[in-house]
């Protein structure tokens, strides 16, 4: 009964769920395309530049696991470009042509890192060092440019600009400039950049705080350990800054958001701050702590500044109570755990100065060991908080998700998530097996103290020869 | 000026599609020579020189399909929605493809023993079937007149599957095939090995006769449901390349038949890319025939002036890279084992 009426609805509700999942899951693969290169760069310099054949080792270990999540990204993005037109071809027709431009950018990106990926890949024997190395180092460019044409894209969404509409609504002439460098961009920006630098960090160096916890104190184990998450440390305080500052930007830019994110019902002065809890359709709060005029304190340094309330906007052009309640609590995740990856990063410093090396507490590793996981919930849920929040339009004040939606029937859409989603599991199951194969070849190769090449046999390199030499 | 540079990104469109049609089309036909390889010693020895061909170019193709896409919607964006709208189950069914192979690239080196060796075979050979057939079957779709602008006009499967895309789809099965067995005697050459020389030199006669019946078939398929978009084929802008793919087609099978190994991989390139310029140019100035040109399917020109940028951005900083990857490439300073 209920599948019948799930069927027969349009097609929104899966095409929604559709987006959200194969998003969700590119994100995933995003810190390692974007900045799992300037780690391994930065540790093959470590090599090249102090001769430490144990810094090269790992870099060329990180290159292949690079090379594997760049395999997988690089389908999953490119079915999420095939998606804007399968389940929004109505967005795509009407602003294309400002929304896309981003996106153009993104292609360039793309070809370089193919191309380059390919030559630091397979460069790794013949090449001399120093060229192999500036090679790679064409990767951390190409990788920020294409950052940045996805969020141009996406800053378009949430603050529209640089089109001009007509009379019925449709584009009339575009400003090149004004739709790539709209408002949002430069706090999006920066948030999302940092955000996948200090989370490729935090991943990677938990790896190794996992394997301090099981007793390996060599030196291979320090400086993996080391060299991303001093990255990752520093950037963890910048990253609350750039983070306020965007919450802020909202105010203005976005300020359904703004309410969702805070839960706020009215638009008034001294709003308090709320940690958890829920929003009731009557506009009341229930459970959470409040903390009296810290909201407007935020947003105005003081508690006699206004914050924006949801009931100030008309019901169909805010978010509803649930995706303001989703909006608020992944908000409260997101802020939770980039403070505590924070307070992490000022444990560390402390002690590496203090003492003058890594610090020895088990307490210390454990929580290295969560912050990769922790850096990897904040950016979905921050991704979940700029996005929902942004409901109910797919084009902030210009045009609905509903209004973009395919005209194909729900059930096709629902067969279409239900393969994804299977197809998707064996993606994500081979991708680990790769990855814990690789790992147990590793550690083979590290006892018995082989230095023989370890992207060998690998799905991206070729396997050893099986032609006749 | 609006008009020039309107008709330049819809040219840097078509180009992007035939470079597509032409990497992709090498890849995918070599699975489909995996997939038909069969069984025993000279299909092992086939399968690892398949393997071997694969691994410095894979994914790369992917690239020209997404620049295509982005192209399509930033500067054509209702072409982009009408294509959609009506040819979404095409799509749908062409990604799978995309998403197999992606997991074929995976799982292949991990793949031990015969069994799951067998399944990765499969994987690689049908996602190199589905994915060629059904991206080409769009462009038969849209060269058939049954996209509407905007909405369907007419029920999206008698959009998606007709003659001319059915037609369209099998061209390019017998062209990736055609192209990946060309190439690989390329390779089997560049390895020095004899026999898997002969092996798909054989084959890439075998596809040049399929290529030329499919094609044959298509025009027959193109003159019933667009007599307008053959006109143009014999008589127009699509001409030159419609000749062009009609003499060098059979070149190839000629030179490999007879074992000249000379300019059959640039005529390989050459008779691919001009199936899909003859066909993208007779339609000219329509986008969609009949209905949609060019110009009415335009974005405002600043858009183009951007996306003439990017082009030429790409341009400068791509060709640069490829060479050096061809340069390093050629000086096997990519090839981490000695064959």
């Amino acid at each position: 009964m209920r599948l019948a009426i799930l069927l027969a609805a349009d097609a929104l509700l899966p095409s929604r769920i559709q987006m959200a999942f194969t998003l969700a899951y590119h994100i995933l693969l995003v810190p390692f395309g974007v900045a799992l290169p300037f780690y391994t760069l930065l540790m093959e310099g470590i090599g090249i530049f102090r001769g430490d054949p144990i810094a090269l080792r790992i870099a060329r270990r990180w290159s292949v696991v690079m090379a594997v999540q760049f395999a997988v990204g690089a389908v999953t993005g490119t079915i999420l470009s095939f998606e804007f037109g399968i389940l929004w071809p109505k967005m795509l027709g009407r602003f294309g042509a400002a929304f896309g431009l981003g996106f153009a950018i993104e292609g360039i990106a793309f070809f370089l890192e193919a191309i380059f990926i390919g030559i630091y890949l397979y460069g790794w024997r013949r090449l001399p060092p120093r060229i192999h190395f500036v090679m790679g180092l064409v990767l951390i460019p190409a990788g920020l440019l294409g950052a940045f044409g996805v969020v141009s894209s996406n800053a378009w969404m949430n603050t529209p600009g640089g089109v001009t509409l007509d009379a019925s609504g449709q584009l009339g002439s575009v400003d090149a400039l004004a739709a790539l460098f709209t408002k949002a961009l430069p706090y999006e920006f920066w948030h999302f950049v940092i955000a996948i630098y200090l989370t490729a960090g935090f991943f990677v160096a938990s790896i190794y705080a996992v394997a301090w916890l099981r007793g390996r104190r060599d030196q291979y184990q320090r400086l993996a350990f080391a060299v991303p998450f001093t990255i990752a440390a520093l950037l963890a305080p910048v990253e609350v800054v750039v983070g306020d500052l965007s919450a802020r930007g909202l105010v203005s830019d976005q300020p359904t958001k703004f309410a969702a994110m805070e839960i706020n019902w009215k638009t008034q002065s001294h709003v308090p701050e709320i940690i958890g809890g829920l929003l009731t359709g009557s506009g009341e709060v229930v459970l959470g702590i409040v903390i009296p005029s810290l909201d407007s304190i935020l947003v105005g340094y003081s508690p006699d500044a206004v914050a924006p309330g949801l009931s100030s906007f008309a019901p169909d052009a805010r978010p509803t109570t649930i995706e303001a309640n989703i909006t608020h609590l992944a908000f409260d995740l997101m802020v939770g755990l980039g403070t505590a990856g924070a307070a992490l990063a000022a444990w560390y410093f402390f002690v590496l100065i203090r003492r003058r090396d890594l610090p020895q507490s088990r307490w210390f590793y454990r929580g290295a060991a969560l912050a990769g996981v922790g850096a990897y919930v904040a950016v979905e849920s921050g991704w979940v908080t700029t996005e929902v929040g942004r409901q109910p339009w797919i084009v902030y004040n210009a045009m609905r998700v509903s209004d973009a939606v395919t005209s194909a029937p729900a059930a096709y859409v629902w067969t279409m998530l239900a393969l994804l989603v299977m197809v998707y599991a064996v993606i994500g199951i081979i991708f680990v097996t790769v990855v814990l194969k690789l790992r147990a070849r590793w550690r083979r190769d590290d006892l018995a103290e082989l230095t023989e090449t370890p992207e060998e046999g690998v799905p991206y390199g070729p396997r050893p020869a099986t032609l006749r030499s | 000026m609006t008009a020039a540079l309107a008709n330049l990104s819809a040219l840097v469109l078509l180009i992007t599609v035939t470079a597509y049609s032409v990497a992709g089309g090498v890849d995918f036909g070599a699975g489909i020579w995996d997939l038909l390889a069969g069984g025993g010693e000279q299909a092992h020895e086939a399968r690892a020189l398949i393997d071997h061909a694969m691994a410095p170019v894979w994914e790369a193709n992917n690239v020209w399909l997404v620049f295509s896409i982005v192209v399509c919607w930033t500067g054509f964006p209702l072409l982009f929605q009408s294509v959609f709208a009506s040819l979404y189950p095409l799509f749908s069914l062409a990604l799978l493809g995309v998403i197999l192979r992606g997991a074929f690239f995976a799982f292949r080196h991990i793949a031990s023993g015969p069994r799951m060796e067998r399944a990765s075979s499969l994987v690689f050979g049908i996602s190199s079937v589905v994915t060629p057939f059904f991206f080409a079957a769009t462009l038969g779709a849209i060269a058939s007149g049954r996209v509407g602008i905007g909405e369907p006009t007419v029920p999206v499967w008698e959009a998606c599957f007709n003659p001319m895309s059915i037609s369209f789809g099998l061209v390019a099965l017998a062209a990736t095939a055609f192209s990946g067995a060309s190439f690989l005697v390329g390779d089997a050459r560049r390895y020095g090995i004899p026999d898997m020389v002969d092996y798909f030199r054989r084959r890439a006669v075998v596809a040049t006769f399929g290529l030329i019946a499919t094609g044959a078939l298509g025009l027959v398929a193109i003159g019933f449901e667009a007599p307008r978009l053959l006109g143009s084929m014999i008589g127009g802008l699509g001409t030159p390349f419609a000749l062009a793919a009609i003499v060098m087609t059979p070149l190839v099978g000629f030179l490999l038949w007879r074992g000249r190994f000379v300019w059959y991989r640039v005529l390989t390139v050459g008779a691919v890319s001009s199936l899909v310029l003859a066909w993208g140019l007779a339609q000219a100035p329509f986008m969609l025939p009949g209905t949609l040109t060019v110009s009415k399917a335009a974005a405002p020109v600043a858009t183009h002036v951007a996306l003439a940028i990017v082009t030429g951005v790409l341009v400068l900083l791509v060709a640069p890279s490829l060479g050096l990857l061809v340069y390093f490439d050629q000086r096997s300073a990519l090839e981490p084992t000695k064959y």
